[in-house]
């Protein structure tokens, strides 16, 4: 898909477009926090003698978040680099 | 269906898929952590159904934490 394409699209096309994108960033957003949970629950948690967490896990998982926030982003600028500038920015 | 029914679906679509997908990782998650491999019995026993239980609550206050730091708006589920 390129720019030229998109630019001779209908206004109800362009429409149709961007609430695709919505839809589709909004499935990857959920997606992401579902993903972060169970990691960072998988690499964080692993005694159960109680039922909520202590001080160590609840750090653990905060900087598992952190991290791969981080990294996720740094990911995604190498990534558009690498494919031209043409990926969906966040 | 009218736009607005039609927009209305489609969010509790995506709600829903959202929830669905989260219990069967919690349920993936709470499998591996509580449950040993040997599968001596197929009955589960008072250690595994508590920790089951305190599994369970813990995923759930992870939840909580990364829904705040990710931005809390944003994210359905309570």
């Amino acid at each position: 898909m390129d720019p030229s394409m998109l630019a001779s699209l209908s206004d109800e096309d362009k429409a149709a477009m961007d609430k695709m994108l919505e839809t589709v960033q909004m499935r990857d957003s959920l997606r992401l926090y579902n993903t972060l949970v169970e990691r960072c629950f998988n690499n964080c948690v692993d005694s159960f003698r109680r039922k909520t967490l202590d001080k160590t896990e609840e750090t653990c998982v905060k900087r598992c978040v952190e991290k791969f926030l981080k990294h996720t982003g740094r990911v995604s600028l190498r990534f558009q680099e690498i494919n031209g500038g043409l990926a969906t920015p966040d | 269906m009218p736009k607005g029914g039609e927009e209305a679906v489609n969010m509790a679509q995506q709600e829903m898929e959202f929830r669905v997908d989260m219990f069967s990782r919690l349920t993936a998650a709470c499998f591996e952590k509580c449950i040993g491999r040997s599968y001596k019995d197929s009955e589960l026993n008072v250690g595994e159904n508590s920790c089951i239980d305190r599994c369970v609550a813990k995923y759930w206050q992870v939840t909580g934490i990364v829904g705040q730091m990710l931005g809390g708006a944003q994210f359905p589920g309570k």
